[in-house]
């Protein structure tokens, strides 16, 4: 009826006007964390981790750090490498993280006799 | 003033500025001296009332943007005071106006609070002006052709100060704070951070201020007036403390006393190792740097899994897969938010540190000897008293400086008897005598224990970190003095430190305390970061030598107290509960025995305290600087992270990719540590052994390779670094 009347006013009708919602921001959380590019990708690479040992501290260093890097250039390639570093250590102190860090480290333990 | 709208009432002005003319001039007529007007004393009066009941009272800056502006203190009231010769101090008349002139410096000098919550629009008009104006008063002041404008002000009080203090009036008692308030303001004033002052800043500086405060006599005055505090003066104290606060903020006490000779070969050191430095830089720069023109277009890639490539361009990537990353990783445009660090940048703050000329070093070092020969004690007991007291005259910024002046001062008085030492070994034949610690005993006592602990924990509880930095600077130096004189030749020294020692050994709330300021850095600033890691790093450093303190020490000094405590009831002063005298040497032995082996064990649970994740986050941060430390700060790290790693075996605490990537990068480089400087070696050393326990563990325990990414809790830690849970006792 309001745009009835306004017709009959001879007023041009209110145009709506809708902004297209800004695309959500890309953020490095515990979800892209625990997705299959993220841990369960790290865990999987770092069997193929090879080091060469006495002699060699600084080579195997580096190609350890690479192995990170190259990692987390994968799983959140906006972010260097120190900054996104420090964005997972974060991540690290959240509930869901945390449960997930104490299977990780269960799966490695020997099994005892106490359950 | 010139027909547009003035930011002053411009009836104010008219007042003002007559007011001004009145006073005086000089002329032609009269070669050019100064001439008093008819009623220059008055005029002088009604100019004081302005600014009390004008600006004062209405809140505003108006009377002062005034007198800045008619340069009234270069042009009148250094002109007055020059004009008041030394022989004519009788005249009533004239030293009537010479203090009515410093009755005007002083609030015309007074420092401007920019922080309050009651600034108003015209001091956001005025400050910015009278900061700038204030510079100038300060350099007129200083540097006055005719006269020592300061030594003038100082016997404008010294009727005053001649007075026994029974008999001190208030007036006087006023007149020199009058007197130690301008100098606490000339010492004061300095160009506000972010401004850039147009004039000399060697007329303003504080080799410029030292050098006139010993020309002017102005160091025996706060000689006089430290070393006799409590019996001439009171409530003075915290003016003084003020005023050693602004003059030695900053200063490096070892350039102080480097003797000219040294100093002059110091410099040169100096420069070489800065042209070393440099060139270091550029090395590191040169093996990284494009051998050809920068069009030359190289571009490589990087294969990556499931067939995906990385560009990189340039030709680092070519010869260097770990350089090529570090370019991959530079193009990166993404910055997380950060947050800014809660330095402090105002005229309390005390990290800055000042370069003096020599000069000024050789005034200064004259003065600071003489006060801790005279005035160390009696000022810094007096005024602890004052803040136990919670006296009127203590403001809030009172502590911050009292803390900070001890610490400096301790250092002070701990370097001049190193750089004495020497002459001492060749004369050690002839056994003079030693110097006790006496000279700085005041500060040593149980109460200044209490009033420093529980600074701490208030200044740690409400979260002000700057004075929180001075008390743990204050606490450091205490520290190492009592250190110090535990290896004094002199047995009373001995006795005394030991004993503190004791008791700061089983005092389980300082620990609590410095692990827990240590564990909680964050964002404090660079200066709070140093003096938190040096308290952290000399508290452990001394409790562990006392703690390793061999049998025979202890045996010793307990025979010490035997034989004190035998001559006491000689004496006739029988104590009742003095078990020791009736011991043998031999129960001496056992019982030192048990004493070292407990203490052991104490200070390893101590040390415990300070392996949780957040100490060595704290570390990490300080090292971060690295490039810009000291190498007595790198060492202070470096013994740090030895300590977690290997004294305390906890390595597992340090296995996380970004400290494995800053020490990577401190050996390694890019911009790396200096391969030519003394700490390039032990960190090499170090920063290998940490690698090839981490290379190691990581094959040993895969689980590491997920928790390298995170702070680990210490029960996974232990975990890790020992295979097995850590068995703890739960009762319920």
């Amino acid at each position: 009826s309001k745009g009835k009347s306004a017709a009959a006013l001879g007023i041009d009708e209110e145009i709506e006007v809708t902004r297209k919602p800004r695309a959500p921001r890309v953020k490095l959380d515990e979800h892209r964390l625990l997705s299959k590019n993220g841990i369960p990708k790290l865990r999987k690479k770092a069997k193929n981790l090879k080091f060469k040992g006495k002699g060699h501290e600084y080579s195997d260093a580096s190609r350890l750090l690479a192995f990170y890097q190259l990692w987390l250039d994968d799983l959140f390639p906006k972010a260097r490498f120190l900054d996104a570093l420090a964005m997972v250590e974060k991540m690290g102190h959240k509930k869901m993280m945390q449960s997930a860090r104490m299977e990780w480290i269960n799966e490695g333990k020997p099994h005892s006799g106490v359950h | 003033a010139d027909g547009k709208r003035d930011v002053v009432d411009p009836e104010v002005r008219a007042y003002v500025s007559s007011l001004v003319t009145a006073l005086g001039g000089s002329g032609a007529d009269e070669d050019g001296r100064y001439v008093l007007g008819d009623d220059a004393l008055a005029c002088l009066r009604d100019l004081k009332k302005w600014l009390k009941l004008y600006d004062e009272k209405a809140n505003r800056l108006d009377v002062a943007r005034c007198l800045a502006e008619s340069n009234l203190v270069g042009g009148d009231l250094l002109q007055i005071l020059a004009a008041w010769p030394e022989n004519a101090t009788d005249d009533r008349l004239k030293s009537k106006i010479a203090l009515a002139c410093l009755e005007l410096l002083v609030p015309l000098t007074w420092p401007l609070d920019k922080n309050s919550k009651e600034m108003t629009v015209n001091h956001h008009r005025h400050v910015p002006y009278l900061e700038i104006a204030q510079l100038g008063y300060k350099r007129s002041i200083i540097n006055f052709d005719g006269a020592r404008i300061l030594h003038t002000a100082i016997r404008c009080a010294l009727p005053s100060m001649a007075v026994d203090m029974g008999d001190q009036s208030t007036r006087d008692e006023g007149i020199i704070k009058l007197l130690l308030y301008f100098v606490r303001n000339i010492a004061m004033i300095a160009p506000p951070p972010n401004v850039q002052y147009e004039g000399d800043e060697a007329e303003i500086s504080r080799s410029a201020t030292i050098d006139a405060f010993d020309y002017q006599d102005v160091f025996h005055l706060l000689l006089t007036v430290s070393s006799t505090i409590g019996e001439d003066y009171n409530t003075q104290d915290v003016v003084v403390l003020d005023i050693l606060f602004h003059l030695i903020k900053g200063v490096d006490i070892e350039k102080l006393f480097l003797d000219e000779k040294a100093a002059d070969n110091s410099k040169m050191d100096e420069l070489v190792r800065l042209r070393k430095k440099e060139a270091a830089m550029l090395r590191s720069y040169q093996t990284n740097a494009p051998t050809r023109h920068n069009r030359f277009g190289a571009m490589a890639w990087l294969q990556r899994e499931d067939a995906k490539m990385t560009t990189i361009s340039g030709q680092a990537a070519a010869t260097d897969s770990s350089r090529g990353l570090a370019k991959m990783d530079a193009t990166k445009k993404f910055k997380p938010p950060r947050r800014a660090l809660k330095g402090d940048n105002g005229p309390m703050d005390f990290d800055t540190p000042v370069h003096l000329s020599v000069q000024a070093t050789k005034h200064l070092r004259a003065f600071v000897e003489e006060f801790l020969d005279s005035g160390f004690n009696p000022l810094f007991n007096h005024i602890r008293k004052a803040i136990d007291r919670e006296a009127e005259r203590v403001l809030e910024y009172h502590p911050r400086q009292f803390f900070y002046l001890i610490s400096w001062f301790l250092e002070a008085e701990r370097v001049r008897r190193r750089n004495k030492k020497p002459s001492k070994v060749q004369k050690s034949a002839v056994s003079e005598e030693v110097d006790s610690y006496s000279l700085v005993a005041s500060v040593l006592n149980q109460e200044m224990f209490v009033t420093l602990n529980r600074a701490m924990d208030y200044t740690f509880e409400h979260k002000s970190w700057q004075d929180l930095s001075a008390a743990m600077k204050c606490f450091t130096q205490i520290l190492l003095t009592v250190h110090d004189m535990s290896e004094s030749p002199l047995e009373d020294d001995q006795e005394i430190a030991e004993n503190i020692l004791n008791r700061i050994f089983y005092e389980e709330t300082t620990h609590d305390r410095v692990a827990n300021i240590t564990r909680t850095y964050k964002d404090q600033g660079f200066g709070y970061l140093d003096s938190c890691t040096e308290l952290s790093h000399h508290y452990l450093r001394i409790l562990e030598q006392y703690s390793k303190q061999n049998v025979d020490l202890q045996v010793r000094s307990r025979r010490r107290v035997r034989r004190k405590k035998k001559a006491a009831r000689a004496a006739g002063q029988d104590d009742a509960d003095d078990d020791i005298v009736d011991e043998s040497e031999g129960e001496d032995t056992t019982r030192a025995e048990r004493t070292s082996h407990e203490r052991k064990f104490e200070f390893k649970r101590f040390a415990a305290r300070f392996l949780s994740q957040g100490c060595v986050d704290t570390f990490v941060t300080f090292v971060a600087y690295y490039n810009d430390l000291k190498s007595s700060q790198l060492k202070r790290a470096h013994r740090f992270f030895y300590r977690v790693a290997f004294k305390q075996e906890m390595s597992v605490m340090l296995f996380r990719v970004n400290i494995i990537a800053l020490f990577y990068k401190m050996v390694k480089g890019p911009e790396g540590l200096d391969p030519q400087s003394s700490s390039y070696k032990e960190w090499d050393e170090f920063v290998k052994q940490i690698l090839k326990k981490c290379t190691r563990k990581i094959q040993e325990r895969p689980e590491l390779v997920v928790e390298m990414l995170f702070s680990k809790i210490n029960s996974t830690a232990h975990y890790l670094e020992y295979g097995y849970e850590k068995q703890t006792v739960t009762t319920k």
